[in-house]
């Protein structure tokens, strides 16, 4: 039981307050992600994968059902709470890098430490560490218009890992890259994950970003339709799988 | 559609919208007002002390500050308004709308806006004219004649002016989105370039920024010795010298700021300072441009409160005693008893002929006051003290009377010393007086706490006193509260120029600043988004928005009170003490400065700062 870092369950979220038009975009939604696991969270344009990370990231709130992260139930957060335990728990990687381009590489790393109240002289050796592991030392002094794109999802993951977050979130970082440069960025994650026991959940249209996780979550209509497993096979025969199930998944 | 689909965003904006129109509205009103003063020669030659001539050139130069200031404030709005549309419109051209459709839209509603901005603007000019008028008149005491608020010539150059701006502006708007590629209207937020300037030039030019100020207030010090070398000498070396201090001075300090990291990686400030130095390098020319601004603004309302301040000294000084009673009347005395009297003196006198004799023993018990003129060393305006004379100032002698003497007879006379039949006095003991014939008048000089304060029952006095004895015309008409009266008359003038131009500046460039920063509100929409997400508490990115803001505004302001405090040394040539009570200005000032500030934070933090949705 411990051993989970999300947990939701009877999650729904309809939109539309008062006398506008209600729209369910979740409706009773369950599953955990345990700690150490990279699950991935697929389903078409609509089906309320960004609805979902939203909430799990306090962006949002449930309409009803339980939220936890590490233990914490989201629902009894307020104000601050919510935006403090953003900083503290949670890191974002987005499709368009988000990155602020009025600092440099090494400013965006450091702004989530310096958000959290951690002293200057601690932060440069942190914004090190964490440049080294997704080698992009030779960068740090760069302006995010110097990057490439794949440079600049690097910075991004930096900045979502620097803070060593329980739980890394992806909404389709690889949307803006390039084959290359995705299947980099998708192998830093995987590593990470491995390596460094970081909790990795990302959604994704892509199967071929989809196969590097341990498990899939298939999202439609604001449910969990299916679930697939990598267990011990190769990534090869997990992406087949995926394409196959994507197959009867949209029929 | 496509006309109901821009309104209906039209609405969803209506905040800004309705700060963009009042903007303009009060440019309006604002030009309006100014020009039924510029160009009404009736009010210009009865309310100013310089000719009618001269002050015309006052005006018309006022007229075109006004003109210019307007013009970029209609600059700065006019962006604001494109900035909050572009995207909308880049939206309705990647539906398929036709671009000559769309260019024909956003013309029709920059012109309407203008417009009607422009006509609702004149109409509440023309109140403001009339309740400013009638303000100005009961809180300063002033004088106000032949002053019409409705003045067809105002009203019809402002029309002009406007409508003429604003076709320019719809003209550019529709231009500016029609030749614009469509993706560059969706994702116009705008991308900070790495800003290279050498470390060396940029030293020098902050050294070179405030070298330039400090020669520009070195020649405003000395304008005794410069003379009027000394304006234009000033004016070029603290314009160049603001700009060189925008554009060096400060990029300087923020980076020494920023490179200092155990003060730049606390909390937000990291990104606040980036921001302003992203900010500053754009807005250099402006903040340069509202600093001189700022300073004529502030300088015009010190200095109109300077004449105010003038106006009561002067009044003080124009005769040593308040009001003098030739006469008596039932009603003159019931006056006189509800006066708050500090001292008063009745002497006698008798008349023979061109003759007028004063009792010396009266002089002597209650000498006279009067004011004594030093012999003034410099070029700056001096005030007489006022002194008394001694009992053994008045002594009878057969030659020329001595100053004592010959200034009793003058206060003391009866009949304008200017006109042919003055009367010649003589100083006689009381005895040699009781031998007089003829019959004995008193004259009773009277000093009061509050000049200004009795000035509505002195007025009655004197009225009373004209009507009992009208022989005393003469001498009432040169009276204390005549002259009191003139000068009030002379001086409102330039002080209701002094107030109404500070203010209307201040205005002008508040909002400039204002827009200028707007516009640049939705390019940062995403920023504040992401730190958001990044788990920055909402109070925090607010205080980041505040200082931020708070800086923009503070730096010009400061920088343009420096200029103003050095900028008074001008004015020694025509105010007592240009610096007594400048508190009050200064603070009025930054009180509506500051208004102005809130404002743009609030509007601000309504575009920036992401909602947290909180259910029920
Ligand atoms: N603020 C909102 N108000 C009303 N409806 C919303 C809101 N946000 C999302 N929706 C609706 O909820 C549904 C799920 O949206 P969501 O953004 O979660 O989809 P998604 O799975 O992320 O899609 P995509 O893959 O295209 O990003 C959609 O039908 C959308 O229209
Ligand atoms: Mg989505």
């Amino acid at each position: 039981m411990t051993n989970e870092v999300v947990t939701v369950q009877h999650l729904v979220k309809t939109y539309g307050k008062g006398n506008e038009k209600k729209f369910t975009a979740l409706k009773d939604i369950d599953f955990t992600v345990e700690n150490g696991e990279f699950v991935g969270i697929m389903g078409a344009s609509g089906s309320g994968k960004t609805t979902l990370l939203n909430i799990l990231s306090t962006l949002d709130k449930p309409t009803s059902g339980e939220v936890r992260i590490n233990q914490q139930d989201l629902t009894q957060l307020k104000g601050n709470q919510m935006a403090d335990f953003r900083g503290h728990e949670i890191g974002f990687i987005f499709q368009d890098f988000n990155l602020l381009e009025n600092l440099t590489a090494a400013e965006n790393i450091a702004l989530p430490l310096s958000l959290q109240g951690v002293a200057p002289k601690q932060i440069q050796p942190l914004v090190m560490k964490i440049a080294k592991r997704l080698s992009i030392e030779s960068v740090l002094d760069h302006y995010p218009t110097e990057l490439s794109g794949g440079q600049k999802q690097r910075v991004a993951a930096a900045r979502a890992l620097v803070h060593q977050p329980t739980i890394l979130f992806g909404d389709e970082p690889t949307g803006a890259l390039d084959s290359n440069s995705a299947r980099e960025l998708l192998e830093t994650m995987s590593s990470l994950n491995r390596n460094d026991q970081v909790s990795i959940l990302l959604v994704t249209h892509d199967p071929f970003s989809a196969s590097y996780c341990q498990r899939i979550l298939f999202i439609k209509d604001g449910e969990i339709g299916s679930e697939l497993r990598r267990g011990e096979r190769d990534r090869a025969a997990f992406y087949q799988e995926i394409l196959d199930n994507l197959g009867t998944f949209t029929e | 559609m496509l006309r109901k689909l821009a309104f209906s965003s039209i609405k969803s904006r209506l905040k800004d919208y309705v700060v963009l129109f009042s903007g303009l509205v009060v440019a309006a009103a604002t030009f309006y007002m100014f020009m039924a003063l510029a160009t009404n020669q009736d009010f210009l030659g009865k309310n100013s002390m310089l000719s009618a001539n001269n002050t015309m050139f006052i005006f018309i130069f006022g007229a075109i500050l006004l003109a210019i200031i307007t013009f970029f404030y209609l600059i700065y709005a006019n962006s604001f308004l494109l900035t909050m549309r572009q995207r909308e419109y880049g939206m309705f051209m990647m539906l398929g709308a036709k671009t000559g459709k769309i260019g024909q839209l956003i013309f029709m509603e920059t012109f309407l806006l203008g417009m009607g901005a422009t006509l609702i603007g004149e109409v509440i000019g023309i109140g403001l004219t009339q309740v400013v008028a009638r303000l100005l008149v009961q809180q300063m005491g002033l004088t106000l004649q032949h002053f019409n608020s409705f003045y067809w010539p105002a009203f019809l150059i402002t029309l002009a002016f406007f409508l003429v701006l604003f076709i320019f502006a719809a003209i550019w708007n529709s231009h500016k989105l029609m030749k614009t590629p469509v993706l560059k209207l969706l994702h116009s937020a705008e991308q900070p370039a790495r800003t290279q300037v050498k470390p060396i030039w940029l030293a020098v030019q902050a050294l070179l920024g405030v070298a330039l100020l400090a020669a520009g207030y070195w020649a405003m010090i000395n304008i005794a010795l410069l003379q009027l070398l000394a304006i234009p000498f000033a004016l070029v070396t603290i314009v160049l010298g603001s700009f060189f201090t925008f554009n060096a001075t400060f990029i300087w300090l923020l980076r020494l700021m920023k490179k200092h990291r155990s003060f730049s990686l606390r909390g937000i400030r990291n990104f606040t300072l980036s921001q302003l130095n992203f900010r500053i390098h754009d807005y250099t020319r402006m903040l340069a441009m509202i600093s001189i601004l700022f300073a004529l603004a502030l300088g015009a309302i010190t200095v109109g409160l300077g004449f105010r301040n003038d106006l009561s000294m002067l009044i003080d000084s124009f005769d040593a005693y308040d009001v003098k009673l030739y006469t008596h009347s039932a009603k003159i005395d019931a006056e006189v008893a509800k006066l708050d009297i500090k001292e008063q003196a009745t002497y006698s006198y008798k008349v023979k002929g061109k003759q007028i004799y004063y009792r010396q023993d009266q002089l002597q018990d209650q000498p006279l006051y009067y004011f004594h003129y030093q012999r003034s060393g410099g070029i700056s305006m001096q005030m007489p003290q006022r002194r008394r004379f001694a009992a053994k100032d008045y002594q009878i002698s057969r030659e020329t009377p001595n100053g004592a003497v010959q200034n009793a007879y003058n206060q003391l006379g009866i009949k304008s010393i200017y006109d042919g039949n003055a009367l010649t006095g003589h100083l006689v003991t009381a005895a040699e007086f009781a031998r007089l014939p003829g019959k004995t008048s008193r004259l009773t000089l009277i000093r009061v706490r509050d000049f200004a304060a009795a000035r509505q029952k002195i007025a009655k006095i004197e009225q009373a006193q004209l009507t009992a004895a009208p022989e005393f015309s003469e001498v009432l008409e040169n009276s204390k509260y005549a002259n009191a009266q003139m000068g009030t008359a002379m001086y409102s003038g330039m002080i209701f120029m002094g107030l109404f131009l500070g203010l209307s500046f201040l205005a002008m460039l508040a909002s400039c600043l204002m827009f200028k920063i707007l516009s640049g509100a939705y390019s940062d929409v995403k920023r504040y988004d992401m730190l958001n997400k990044m788990g920055a508490r909402t109070s925090v990115l607010k205080a980041s928005v505040a200082k931020e803001i708070g800086v923009l505004y503070a730096l010009p302001g400061l920088l343009g009170i420096i200029h103003v405090l050095f900028g008074l040394q001008l004015f020694k040539l025509l105010l007592l003490n240009p610096y007594h009570g400048i508190w009050l200005p200064f603070l009025i000032f930054l009180l509506l400065y500051g208004l102005y500030y809130w404002l743009t934070v609030t509007l601000y933090r309504g575009i920036v700062i992401p909602k947290v949705e909180i259910d029920k």
